[in-house]
């Protein structure tokens, strides 16, 4: 799908009637030291106010005073406003003020660049950036925009979030939202305990928000959502228009019926097409076979190529178009298998998510546009197979990181229906680690590495050798292993497809003067492969709850063939933690000509208070130094 | 166009270059194809990569147009197999078409087609017109796209296209080596005796054929009347036709250590250098080094803006160079002010961009327009300086044959002291007055002055030394503690510095204390001088060393400043290795054996040499009763190094990181 959380992305663009920048005073020293500390930007003054002409069109006016304190702040007073068919800009204007709050320079028409906003992943869309900088470099100073920008479609209204980021104070901000009696709109606020202010304005109802001196906020490792932390006003219609198609978001069921009228009548498959599909599952009787064989076939013949243009962004291309070019983005693709299943009498769902391995924030009791991508959805009895359709490689009935364990809608005539992916839990994300390794007298080292890999634990690998040319791969691989002059031998990868999928790697690695020799000593760290990387510095002052993601458990056995006439003479001690954010063990003994090392991980998921940090740290700490440490032996 | 004369003739016959050779073509006729050919088992070439090109075939040639002048006519065929989805990338097509406001390349008769083979039968599917998109870049520039219909594993694409162009200058280069392999790649061009081009080779292939031979042709030239009617010429001549083919030509992959692939990829191109019409005297287009540094100096937005007494900076500057006394001393107040107010938004450009008065007034712009801003300031205090032309790193070489001005993409100053030479560049806020970026020290820079020079930037002339020091005592309490201290090189300090500056001091020795393997305390961390980019930057802190009251303690006296990993990682290398600077780094550490240990193991010392002196190593280890002594030493004197030296040079580093990963072994007394 198009950007559809354009608005939480750029910083939002509006104006003011009344009040003007000369009346203003953005003098440096007004600003108190409450807002000066932490900061690197200090918001003075901001205005939003959305104009709603009527269902279908609506203007946004902005402005915006920001001081910038340092160099860490020049990134926020870059003018950045993207616009398409839908919206256009009516007017820019901004000013350049020094730190007596004095005017130094106003933007001129002929300094705005005019840029194509089509990214790399897309083939062709109408997305224009206008991009301006003063680029002023004398510290402290101040830079005001305003901009009026006209929505000729009325699916997103604007969400007011006035700290932008961290190390960011604000000093005012106010958002209102203005509208004629007879169209009605939705509000929902985050760390905002007001009621908005409602005033008359001619014949509309003006509805509005605002903050003061709020002080700058610094993220903290893990730290929770941005909207739980900081104010936040999100806005949506009730009824919207988009080109010819209009709608009601009041109720997901009723989202859900604007997104089944732009696809509906699209699941038109040509002739050939419907043949194979007969060909190829008639003589199935298992429905989820038969979803396998068209998944497959699917996957065989279609490719992710993106081109949205106007209401493309929200509308499917038809099947027949998919058939004949076998690609399409999201959407069109999504539809594609859905009218493949269809057309094999297997009911599916058009699904709306909003995709990423870190979007799972989801406002599920104020239904609005919240999604990104599209995926499919078919319900087997007893079960439910998930369709990832932009892929070529990942397995039926497996939704990776980028889409698993959140809010989806699902559509079909009746509407929208808001349920849940699948959650991979601990036990799921497994990775089971055999090594079998020998060390000489050098110290080199050669080992043969089995590694399982199992559902989110496999997806960056998943992506690795399906993405990239076996040379590639093992370029990569001989880059990104942690062992000192290693090479990589061999490797070999084989996937073993199922909704909870399944990679096995063995790999061959040489490793020259692994175990470092001192004299009549050698160094052996046991555990080859398997070392944390999470190290953090303890804070008795922490703010925020510490929200943990992510779920998996780890398990090593290695078993090391050492060189003879070497006996232990220092051998690290068995661990054994325990703590509410997981579990560690690890033991290493020497047996005989051999060191034998067992390591267990587990990563609890949660929500933990701030004062549990500092356990925390500890904990990553000690899994930090077990993971290294030596067994020393020495020459008899 | 008045270089024509008469002789006007009514023959009027296309020259077609392709008939002149009767010898090895391209293994593809496009548009056709036969089942057999989806097999390419005849064919050699690496076989895990994901797609090939089976042909790719171009050819240049001029025609004359109805504006009284020339177009040249760009033909380009490809032939490519996909093999496997991360292929499907090859099926993304954009041929980028360049305007200068009146005239644009013009794009005629694309036509792609995917062939599939289904039950040994050929599908066939072409390319819709409306499935050709347009995304305009920028004012001078449009890239036309479309990808492929019905890609999958084992199609065959093909394309083929016409671009013409009324901009001579853009005679079509060619790359015969790319992402994929080509199997072959062809090039042809037809130069007419009127035009005449220099030619430039680069890489490592062999051509499989390389011809040249006389042809013949005849051009129809229209020179447009206006109201009065037009004038029609037929202008014959003979033409130079060449033709170029490598065969089975592997893809080249970016490795460590590389300015850029650009020097080193297989290609041709071309310079327009002289018109040679008949009965008119030879104009000399591309001139030489001397006619191209008098035009640069004649240029309204190179030489002409900066050597004008430029008085509207008269009150300007007063503030500026208050207090300073000698020429030095005003040119660093100048290079200062420039640097710490003004804003870079272009690293690449050699011209202005707008009159200098803006640019002073905006206090933004790109490259050339910051650094010819200092030399115009520089001359208004009567200081010798001129600007100096040269090609980043990362651009590729410059050629000293030539005066070739897209192979220059930069400007910097020079400016004369007592007749000694500094370089300034004041485009890059932490830069010393007097250093330059490693990114200019590329080689071949000219000055462009009324009496021309030539400057050799070379990465020998950069010397980085760095010198750590460390000691670690016993404290009364029975703990161990130490003191670090490091003054890296200039090109380390000025990294450290941006980072800083992006992240903060407390993110960077965050960054120092996670680096270290076991668990250190630090304290007191500071560091001078960090916004004096002229002053050597030194970062001292102090530590306390946990875990140290085993039986047995293992160090490493190394503590983290060891090279831990080889940064020459590939087994082979095909082309050189680049290294930004020479350097020479020390490392000296003194430490008193800890209360109530003995030193039971110490590692060996040693020296070793690389390629006669031209790198050295040195680990110098001793004990004594109470005290470890060590000195580690790392030089490398030379910053290139061809492809038959890298095995050695591995080796010598591979050497360093063994023995920095040495341990000191104490024992506690019984």
């Amino acid at each position: 799908m198009k950007n559809l959380n354009i608005l939480l992305l750029i910083i939002f663009s509006v104006t003011c009637f009344n009040s003007h920048a000369d009346d203003r005073n953005y003098a440096a020293n007004k600003i108190s030291a409450e807002l000066l500390k932490n900061a690197n930007v200090v918001k003075r003054f901001e205005e939003v106010k959305f104009e709603i002409i009527n269902i279908g069109k609506a203007k946004l006016y902005h402005t915006v005073a920001i001081t910038v304190l340092n160099e860490k702040g020049d990134k926020y007073v870059q003018y950045q406003q993207e616009y398409d068919k839908l919206h256009s800009i009516e007017s820019i204007e901004g000013r350049l003020f020094d730190e007596n709050g004095k005017k130094i320079k106003t933007l001129k028409k002929n300094d705005i660049q005019d840029l194509s906003g089509t990214s790399e992943a897309s083939l062709a869309d109408d997305n224009r950036v206008k991009q301006f900088n003063f680029y002023y470099k004398v510290y402290p100073y101040t830079v005001e925009y305003e901009t009026e920008i006209k929505y000729n479609y009325t699916l997103f209204y604007p969400i007011w979030v006035p700290q932008e980021d961290e190390f960011y104070s604000v000093e005012y901000s106010k958002v209102s939202i203005s509208c004629p009696s007879d169209i009605k709109f939705r509000y929902k606020t985050f760390n905002y305990p007001a009621q908005p202010v409602i005033t008359d304005e001619k014949n509309n109802k003006v509805y509005s928000w605002e903050v003061k001196n709020l002080p700058a906020i610094e993220e903290e490792f893990a730290s929770p959502y941005w909207f739980e932390i900081t104010p936040v006003v999100s806005l949506a219609p009730v009824q919207f228009q988009v080109e010819n198609y209009q709608g009601n978001m009041s109720t997901w069921q009723d989202f859900g019926k604007f997104v089944y009228a732009l696809k509906d009548g699209r699941d038109q498959l040509p002739d050939n097409i419907k043949n194979v599909i007969h060909n190829i599952t008639d003589g199935i009787a298992d429905t989820r076979k038969k979803i396998e064989v068209l998944y497959d076939f699917f996957q065989k013949n279609t490719r992710y190529i993106s081109i949205q243009l106007g209401i493309g962004g929200w509308q499917p291309f038809d099947a027949k178009y998919v058939a004949s070019n076998r690609y399409g983005d999201c959407k069109a693709l999504s539809n594609y298998m859905y009218s493949l299943l269809k057309e094999a009498g297997i009911k599916s769902f058009y699904t709306l998510v909003k995709a990423g391995v870190n979007s799972r924030f989801f406002m599920s009791d104020f239904p609005s546009s919240q999604f990104n991508h599209v995926i499919l959805c078919v319900p087997v009895q007893k079960d439910t197979v998930w369709l990832e359709c932009t892929s070529q490689t990942l397995p039926a009935g497996y939704l990776s990181s980028f889409t698993s364990d959140r809010n989806v809608l699902l559509v079909d005539e009746n509407g929208g229906t808001l349920i849940r992916t699948p959650r991979y839990t601990l036990n799921q994300n497994l990775q089971v680690r055999k090594t079998v390794a020998s060390i000489d007298s050098e110290g080199n080292l050669v080992a043969d590495i089995i590694t399982d890999y199992r559902a989110l634990q496999q997806d960056n690998l998943h992506g690795l050798i399906n993405g990239l040319s076996k040379d590639k791969v093992m370029e990569y691989l001989k880059n990104e292993i942690d062992l000192p002059n290693y090479d990589v031998v061999k490797f070999d990868y084989k996937e073993m497809k199922s909704a909870l999928p399944v990679i096995k790697e063995t790999l061959s690695v040489t490793a020259n003067n692994y175990a470092q020799v001192s004299g009549s000593r050698l160094f052996v760290v046991p555990n080859l492969l398997s070392r944390s990387h999470n190290k953090l510095i303890a804070n008795d002052t922490r703010k925020f709850d510490v929200q943990l993601n992510t779920e998996y458990k780890d398990i090593d056995s290695v078993e090391i063939k050492i060189p003879s006439g070497y006996q232990p003479e220092a051998m690290p001690p068995a661990m054994k933690i325990e703590t509410k954010f997981g579990r560690y063990s690890s033991s290493v003994q020497v047996l005989a000509d051999k060191i034998i090392y067992y390591r267990s991980m587990e990563q609890f998921r949660g929500r933990f208070p701030a004062t549990a940090y500092n356990e925390l740290v500890k904990f990553y700490e000690q899994i930090y130094k077990s993971d290294r440490s030596r067994v020393v032996l020495i020459k008899k | 166009m008045k270089l024509l004369t008469t002789s006007l003739s009514m023959a009027f016959f296309l020259c077609s270059i392709t008939s002149i050779f009767a010898q090895e073509k391209s293994p593809v006729k496009f548009g056709k194809i036969s089942p057999e050919e989806f097999n390419l088992s005849k064919y050699n070439f690496d076989t895990s990569v994901s797609a090939v090109v089976i042909s790719d075939v171009g050819s240049s040639t001029f025609e004359g147009n109805n504006k009284g002048w020339f177009t040249l006519v760009f033909k380009h065929q490809k032939r490519i197999k996909i093999l496997n989805k991360n292929g499907f990338e090859a099926a993304n097509v954009e041929i980028p078409l360049y305007s200068d406001g009146t005239d644009e390349e013009k794009l005629d008769n694309l036509k792609a087609y995917t062939y599939n083979l289904e039950n040994g039968n050929i599908i066939k599917t072409e390319l819709e017109s409306n499935a050709i998109f347009k995304d305009k870049l920028s004012k001078n520039l449009v890239n036309k796209k479309f990808t492929f219909p019905a890609v999958k594993e084992g199609s065959i694409i093909e394309y083929s296209y016409t671009v013409k162009s009324d901009f001579l200058f853009n005679l079509q280069p060619w790359t015969f080596q790319g992402d994929y392999p080509r199997i072959w790649s062809e090039y042809q061009a037809s130069m007419p005796e009127f035009f005449v081009y220099v030619t430039l080779s680069q890489g490592y292939q062999p051509f499989h054929i390389k011809n040249e031979s006389q042809g013949f042709c005849q051009y129809r030239v229209t020179v447009p009347g206006g109201v009065s009617t037009d004038e029609h010429y037929s202008l014959s001549g003979t033409t130079s036709d060449y033709r170029w083919v490598m065969k089975d030509v592997p893809s080249l992959k970016e490795e460590g250590f590389t300015s850029t692939l650009k020097n080193h990829i297989a290609k041709i191109e071309f310079q327009l250098s002289q018109y040679r019409f008949p009965n008119v005297p030879i104009k000399d287009i591309m001139g030489n080094w001397l006619t191209v540094n008098q035009k640069m100096l004649e240029r309204e937005d190179f030489g002409l803006p900066i050597n004008k007494s430029n008085n509207w900076l008269d009150d300007d500057m007063k503030p500026i160079v208050a207090g300073a006394v000698t020429n030095l001393e005003k040119a660093k107040n100048i290079y200062a002010f420039i640097r710490d107010n003004f804003t870079c938004t272009d690293y690449n450009d050699l011209y202005l961009n707008n009159p200098l008065k803006t640019v002073f007034k905006n206090k933004n712009g790109s490259v050339s327009d910051i650094n010819l801003l200092l030399i115009a300031m520089l001359h208004h205090e009567s200081i010798e300086a001129y600007p100096v032309i040269l090609s980043t790193r990362e651009h590729g070489f410059a050629s000293d044959l030539y005066p070739l001005m897209n192979r220059f993409n930069y400007v910097i100053a020079e400016a004369k002291f007592n007749g000694s030479n500094v370089y300034l560049d004041a485009s890059h806020p932490s830069l010393a007055f007097g250093r330059l970026p490693s990114e200019c020290y590329n080689g071949y820079a000219r000055v462009i002055s009324k009496e021309p020079d030539v400057v050799d930037l070379s990465a020998d002339s950069l010397r980085e030394a760095k010198v750590t020091l460390v000691f670690i005592g016993n404290t009364e309490k029975g703990n161990i503690e130490g003191s670090f201290k490091t003054e890296p090189g200039y090109y380390e300090s000025l990294s450290i510095r941006e980072k800083i500056k992006a992240k903060g001091q407390a993110e960077f020795f965050k960054k120092i204390q996670s680096a270290y393997l076991s668990s250190l305390d630090i304290t007191q961390p500071y560091i001078d001088s960090i916004k004096l980019p002229e002053q050597p930057l030194t970062i001292h802190y102090n530590f306390k060393m946990n875990d140290m009251g085993e039986d047995i303690i293992y160090f490493n006296p190394m503590m983290a400043e060891g090279y831990r990993n080889n940064f020459l990682k590939a087994a082979e290398r095909k082309y050189p290795v680049e290294m930004p600077y020479t350097f020479d780094e020390t490392y000296i550490l003194t430490m008193e054996v800890p209360k109530n240990y003995t030193v039971e193991e110490i590692p060996k010392s040693a020296k070793v040499n690389f390629n006669g002196g031209e790198g050295y190593f040195e680990y110098m280890i001793s004990k004594s009763e109470d005290q470890i002594q060590l000195r580690s030493r790392v030089i490398m004197k030379r910053t290139n190094f061809s492809s038959d030296e890298y095995n050695s040079l591995r080796d010598f580093f591979a050497y360093v990181v063994r023995k920095h990963s040495e341990q000191v072994v104490f024992k506690k007394k019984k």
